[in-house]
């Protein structure tokens, strides 16, 4: 019953909501409304909805950020096929498809989380003339997203009850790593702007205005991608940090899901620790550097793959204890403790021998 | 000579021996687990291994200035217990090495023998002068570090970064297990091999008698 009286409430809103905004704003006679022909695609709507001045801010969709989703490939009139010659003065609701229409299987995930419980609508974290692809946005730009509804304070209070570290935790994980069913992770690397007033749980990723700065007349992928090849060595990683001209720039590492799942739920797996840290060196072997583009999203270059992803100064602010250890270390370790057995091995079997020496008459 | 007794070993000195011995074999074994949790789960879980670990290292670094702090400045004794000579780096220490490397698989007895003041031979001096001057206090810095990577990450940045400050608590670690073993070992080369773990627990250590005044205080003839 409370799913149903929450998403009733939410639909009821919705529609409010949306027939308020179908009534003119102008108060100029309106011709009637026509999506147009196909070659003018969407500019139909966005003659009035990309436009401030004959729309309220709630219907307002920007034209740049609506053009870069999949949304917009697919046309207005997919989901909005409702709209009558006399919108928006009919002042119906002019959206007839659901988002489950196309995305049933992510619907049906989402159903099985403690999270649909209290949120039944995909537009309370979505919206479907903004939304991206999981890899265009900002490994902290998903976690915002929860934070529109979860304070930051409330989170590492609670998290600090059990979880050792949680600043550095927070910081180093989005909420989807642990609250979601992922089962693949990948360590996505970020050009960081160091800043002492920031917590370790909150980093500054540099966005592409401020890259381009630095990189000057360059792509802001040069920073990193010295040799120009659209990938990324260990020795590029370890340059950028020692490169003087980054100033206060540096690599900071997220650990973020192969997949997203919409199945949030509070993680058992996590409780332990043992589900990410006992995952031994392969779970941080997969590495990507993400780079702000100049529209606002984000893109992911590959980086070199292997052991030597933990080595020293490639990523030197990124540790995940018991996984990303280090096997030259690991030998050289062994080598001393090998050193402590030798002698009581060597001693005690020369003892053993000459044990007839040291009998007492 | 004839067997005399000495009180050796302090009850202060005994609790503080054993709990550091508690502490760091806990801390040895949960963190193993910690760096290889796919092959070590005596710990139970990952999170157990890291409580028990971090609770171990408080208590070693607290029990660690409470040795530093009471043979510094209460007994003051820390630099004629601890800190060799250089006399004594010299050929009581050769004498010492020829000992363990040849005298005692001959059946010779050792050319030291404790007493209060002066309790370690040569080569005991120098091994504690790097464990206890060099490695526990610096394993003790870095696991404290490690425990507050918030507050110092700026710094750390600057310096390389958390995988070089774990790798220098993981060598440093390493080093003390190794010690760990030897010194084991070595407790086991008195006269029966328990001779000299029951000091370390009565207190009182069986000695042979010299009626030789001249003698070195802790050097037999």
């Amino acid at each position: 019953m409370k799913v149903f009286r929450n998403f009733y409430k939410t639909a009821v809103t919705f529609c409010a909501l949306t027939a308020c905004c179908m009534y003119p704003h102008t108060g100029q006679a309106d011709p009637g409304f026509s999506f147009g022909n196909a070659a003018s695609g969407n500019q139909a709507c966005l003659d009035c909805h990309a436009d401030a001045h004959k729309i309220n801010k709630k219907s307002l969709i920007s034209t740049g950020a609506f053009n870069h989703t999949t949304h917009a490939e697919f046309g207005c009139k997919t989901c909005h096929d409702a709209v009558s010659a006399n919108h928006p003065r009919d002042g119906k609701v002019a959206r007839t498809t659901t988002c489950t229409n196309c995305h049933g299987d992510i619907s049906a995930e989402y159903t099985t989380s403690k999270h649909s419980l209290e949120v039944s609508n995909c537009s309370a974290c979505h919206n479907p003339h903004k939304v991206l692809k999981p890899n265009e946005i900002s490994a902290l730009a998903m976690t915002a997203t929860c934070m529109n509804c979860h304070s930051l304070n409330k989170i590492k209070a609670t998290h600090a009850q059990w979880l050792p570290q949680t600043d550095l935790h927070l910081g180093a994980i989005t909420c989807v790593t642990c609250h979601t069913t992922a089962k693949n992770y990948i360590v996505s690397v970020y050009i960081a702007r160091r800043n002492v007033k920031s917590d370790a749980s909150s980093p500054i990723i540099a966005d592409y205005s401020y890259l381009s700065k630095k990189a000057g007349s360059r792509d802001v992928q040069f920073l990193v991608d010295r040799n120009h090849d659209n990938y990324i060595s260990i020795e590029e990683l370890k340059g950028f940090n020692k490169n003087k001209e980054n100033g206060d720039l540096y690599l900071k590492a997220i650990l973020t899901p192969t997949k997203t799942s919409h199945a949030f739920q509070v993680s058992n797996k996590s409780w332990n620790c043992t589900f990410c840290h006992a995952g031994g060196p392969t779970a941080t072997q997969v590495t990507k550097l993400i780079l702000p583009k100049h529209d606002g999203t984000f893109t992911g270059l590959d980086v070199e793959t292997g052991t030597s992803i933990t080595s020293l100064n490639a990523i030197p602010n990124f540790y995940m204890m018991g996984s990303s250890r280090n096997n030259l270390v690991n030998k050289v370790g062994a080598l001393v403790l090998a050193g402590g057995i030798i002698m009581p091995v060597g001693h005690g079997f020369i003892r053993f021998l000459t044990r007839r020496n040291r009998r007492k008459e | 000579m004839k067997p005399k007794l000495v009180y050796l070993q302090p009850t202060p000195v005994r609790i503080w021996h054993w709990l550091n011995a508690l502490g760091i074999v806990t801390l040895c074994i949960s963190g193993a687990q910690i760096r290889f949790p796919e092959f070590i789960t005596i710990c139970g879980s990952y999170r157990s291994a890291i409580l028990l670990h971090n609770t171990a290292g408080i208590v070693v670094a607290l029990s660690f200035s409470i040795w530093f702090f009471y043979y510094k400045w209460v007994s003051g004794a820390l630099t004629s217990l601890y800190v060799p000579k250089m006399n004594e780096l010299s050929y009581p220490l050769l004498r010492q090495l020829l000992f363990y490397c040849y005298g005692y698989f001959k059946g010779a007895s050792s050319p030291f023998h404790a007493t209060p003041d002066s309790k370690f031979n040569p080569m005991q001096k120098s091994a504690y002068l790097a464990i206890m001057f060099v490695i526990v206090p610096f394993v003790s810095l870095s696991g404290i570090a490690l425990l507050n990577i918030g507050p110092i990450r700026q710094i750390l940045l600057m310096v390389g970064g958390l995988q070089i400050l774990v790798i220098v608590h993981f060598l440093l670690a390493c080093m003390l297990g190794a010690f760990l073993m030897t010194h084991v070992y070595l407790a086991t080369l008195g006269s029966t091999p328990l001779a000299y773990f029951k000091p370390m627990w009565t207190g009182w250590e069986k000695v042979e008698h010299h009626d030789n005044t001249d003698e070195q205080p802790g050097l037999a003839e």
